[in-house]
């Protein structure tokens, strides 16, 4: 089982992600990368605040930021976003094996008086 | 990526079962019932309270065996939408024994349907949202990977 996930660094995605705003910056990153002023132009906001979510999101790994002194484009990076499918991958499978035991147990109640009838 | 619908955030299982609907939906809120096969293997649920009307709250417990020791994780929801044998929609909050949910918190959402197919049921299970709000999501994960690891150490 894939149990290697760094806690904090999960919550840290999860707090990144819990922004509209946020969101809508990685989907427009998911087409390509783009400069701040590239990425401020669909919101009403001021450079600043963009580039407030651009940090979050790069500390919580999902944007990296090229060299280039003047634009530094942002790019997306979905490591992070692996970790939270493995996550919801671990939340499915509690999931499942509880309704492997809804299975039995429905089974069990319906054949209270039945003995191996169809068992041979 | 800002729908709630998106599979990364929300779990969707269907299963078919060989008895009537309106035994699968005892399943969910009888609690007798509920206790008896939620959670993975090797767990209990000592603690089942629901008040199974639109507004009314539940409080489950969830006990299973860590190596250390039982370790017990609590929650509690509110019921949004109930409609016998059909559609049953319920929040989920880590809490603790109290009911108490730390603040700030993102419930969850379990969302579940149930299909008359001739006296059999098809039951669609939607678990919508994992929290997105880091305390919340710090709880699910902590509770997660206890689990996962109490499932890895099964035989």
């Amino acid at each position: 089982m894939p149990l290697a996930i760094d806690e904090d660094r999960l919550s840290e995605t999860f707090a990144a992600l819990a922004s509209t705003t946020r969101r809508a910056i990685l989907a427009r990153l998911a087409e390509g990368s783009a400069t701040v002023n590239e990425l401020a132009e669909p919101f009403d906001m001021q450079l600043p605040a963009i580039s407030k979510h651009i940090k979050v999101l790069e500390r919580a790994g999902l944007v990296v930021r090229g060299r280039h002194a003047q634009y530094r484009p942002c790019a997306l990076d979905p490591t992070p976003l692996e970790a939270i499918s493995i996550w919801a991958e671990q939340y499915r499978q509690v999931w499942e094996t509880s309704f492997d035991r809804m299975d039995d147990y429905l089974t069990q109640l319906r054949s209270p008086r039945r003995t191996d009838d169809d068992d041979g | 990526m800002a729908d709630n619908n998106a599979p990364q955030d929300a779990v969707v299982i269907e299963r078919s079962f060989d008895a009537p609907v309106e035994l699968v939906w005892q399943m969910w809120t009888d609690p007798d019932h509920f206790a008896a096969w939620y959670g993975p293997d090797g767990a209990s649920v000592p603690v089942a309270k629901m008040d199974v009307r639109v507004g009314g709250t539940r409080l489950v417990c969830m006990e299973v065996q860590a190596p250390n020791g039982p370790m017990q994780m609590w929650f509690t929801g509110e019921y949004r939408e109930v409609r016998e044998n059909k559609r049953l929609v319920y929040t989920e909050s880590i809490c603790d024994e109290h009911g108490n949910v730390a603040p700030p918190s993102d419930p969850t959402e379990i969302r579940v349907e149930l299909h008359d197919l001739d006296g059999r049921t098809r039951m669609v299970m939607t678990h919508v949202g994992i929290p997105s709000d880091s305390p919340g999501a710090t709880g699910w994960t902590m509770a997660l990977d206890k689990l996962a690891t109490h499932l890895a150490a099964l035989p």
